[in-house]
């Protein structure tokens, strides 16, 4: 389903610099191999395969590269090195409300939000209720996003994003949005989802949850893979390599 | 050819995102006004009067042969479509940058869809354009401008014009990630390329040597066909419209070729 092979991803972290006229005069008198490399990698020969109907956790500390894997996968960057072979449809959560337009109302941020998703039109006709159901917001359909709260916007954000039944499906930690009561429904949603039978890829820092849901557990840490395999074991392993 | 079909296949199923995008601009950009839409017929017409007194009644400009009004308003409504929708195009990428980086979306969306909204506001304008024309009928300026045949012709030299305009936008916003200056350095080019188009005068006027050198500005070929049309009642001849659909092509094709080659590096330049 997901072939990663071989992906390395790096950044340049010198770009701001080097975009300032004084820069541009010390790059005039210093050779090309002297100047400061400030390279990153933040994937480093990462390999693996996810297979159809599998449920992969991805741990690891901040900054280890999880999200920035979940952005290859998805399409959003180009690996320097390596390739990314996907089958099927993906529906990213990595980001909630993409795209949402302040300026518009709820129900035309539905049809944008929906289309910068990837939906049809069609699509997108035939789900609106549910969508709006879901998100309780019946009664500011008409009302600008930016008079929302921080907890509506998440909703109606949550609401368009698990509309689908996607054939994989990528997560990053979104479960918890909106009040107590949405929480738990939203919660239950993504339960729905993982286990229908669809490709996850998922990231939390939570391993309860990552033990509840995954088959296969792979371990990063800077832009490395450490370990991958049986949940349970690495998941102990990562816990203790932490909290030493 | 299967490359031609992807690409046209591309296009079909973000269409529906094209779409909300230029929905979005209209949106936002009559919401709270109380006039709202009609402000895109209101200003070309405010516009065009402001300009029309100040050419041809303070500076007394003048067009031998031809209705000067009509000259002056095809010429603006024109150069406007361009400079407009190829400055708002150069910045779409950047402005999009947020979504960029979180979705994968083909970025060619953004300058494309800001041409295509400012094509419709040019859409719009052509209405209190042909309003004039048609007054010219009972005596606005001096001379009359026949409606014929050949305008027709004039959905051609437009979507010319668009596919420059799309070339020129594609481009731009591609070299504007990498150089923030380039928005600086444009509205300059741009106030300049306004001089050195006819929009208010005839090449007549220039020597003879700056005259040829004019026909190697693109939009005065654009405009000069239009006004054959319009205002001299002539079809322009075949090798026009062949200059025409080449420049539309031949810019379209070079920034779509620069955009697709560099664009999977935007990302780092965020």
């Amino acid at each position: 389903m997901i072939n990663i092979e071989n992906v390395s991803m790096k950044f340049n972290l010198g770009i701001e610099k080097d975009f300032s006229i004084k820069q541009a005069f010390v790059n005039l008198f210093t050779k090309k191999g002297k100047r400061k490399k400030e390279e990153f990698w933040a994937l480093k020969d990462v390999d693996f395969h996810i297979g159809r109907g599998e449920v992969v956790g991805l741990i690891g500390s901040n900054g280890a590269g999880k999200s920035t894997l979940l952005k290859v996968v998805s399409g959003v960057m180009k690996p320097t090195k390596g390739k990314v072979e996907v089958n099927g449809v993906i529906s990213p959560m990595i980001e909630l409300g993409a795209g949402f337009d302040g300026n518009l109302t709820a129900r035309e941020n539905i049809y944008l939000n929906g289309a910068i998703l990837g939906y049809s039109k069609k699509f997108l006709d035939s789900k609106f209720d549910e969508i709006v159901e879901f998100s309780e917001l019946k009664d500011f359909l008409e009302v600008p996003v930016k008079n929302f709260s921080s907890g509506m916007t998440a909703k109606l954000a949550f609401s368009i994003a698990t509309i689908v039944n996607p054939e994989i499906l990528i997560v990053d930690e979104i479960l918890s949005v909106g009040d107590i009561k949405f929480q738990e429904k939203s919660k239950n949603k993504m339960m729905e989802m993982i286990k229908g039978g669809t490709t996850v890829l998922y990231v939390s820092h939570s391993l309860q949850s990552i033990k509840d849901l995954c088959t296969k557990v792979v371990w990063l840490e800077h832009g490395k893979v450490i370990k991958m395999g049986d949940t349970k074991k690495i998941c102990d392993e990562y816990y203790k390599s932490q909290m030493n | 050819m299967t490359k031609v079909k992807g690409i046209f296949g591309n296009f079909k199923r973000y269409w529906f995102l094209m779409t909300q995008l230029i929905g979005r601009d209209f949106k936002v950009k009559y919401k709270r006004s109380v006039l709202g839409i009609l402000w895109s017929l209101l200003n070309p017409i405010l516009t065009m009067a402001v300009m029309a007194v100040v050419f041809s009644q303070m500076f007394k400009f003048k067009v031998e042969g031809v209705n000067y009004i009509v000259y002056l308003m095809t010429g603006i409504i024109m150069f406007n479509y361009f400079s407009t929708a190829s400055r708002d195009a150069m910045t779409s990428v950047v402005e999009n940058f947020s979504l960029i980086n979180k979705v994968y979306i083909p970025k060619y969306i953004f300058p494309v869809a800001k041409c295509l909204f400012v094509g419709i506001d040019f859409l719009l304008t052509l209405i209190p354009w042909v309003g004039i024309i048609l007054l010219s009928y009972v005596g606005l300026g001096e001379y009359t401008c026949h409606i014929n045949w050949y305008y027709l012709l004039l959905p051609y030299i437009f979507v010319c014009m668009l596919f420059f305009t799309v070339g020129m936008g594609l481009l731009l916003s591609c070299l504007s990630v990498f150089l923030r200056d380039i928005w600086h350095i444009y509205g300059i080019v741009l106030t300049l390329w306004n001089y050195l188009t006819p929009v208010f005068y005839s090449i007549e006027i220039l020597p003879t040597k700056l005259q040829v050198l004019m026909h190697f500005n693109p939009l005065y070929q654009f405009l000069e066909a239009a006004r054959t049309v319009v205002l001299y009642g002539q079809a322009p001849s075949l090798k026009t419209l062949g200059i025409l659909g080449f420049i539309g092509i031949g810019m379209l094709g070079i920034g779509a070729f620069v955009f697709r080659k560099k664009q999977d590096k935007f990302i780092y330049y965020i």
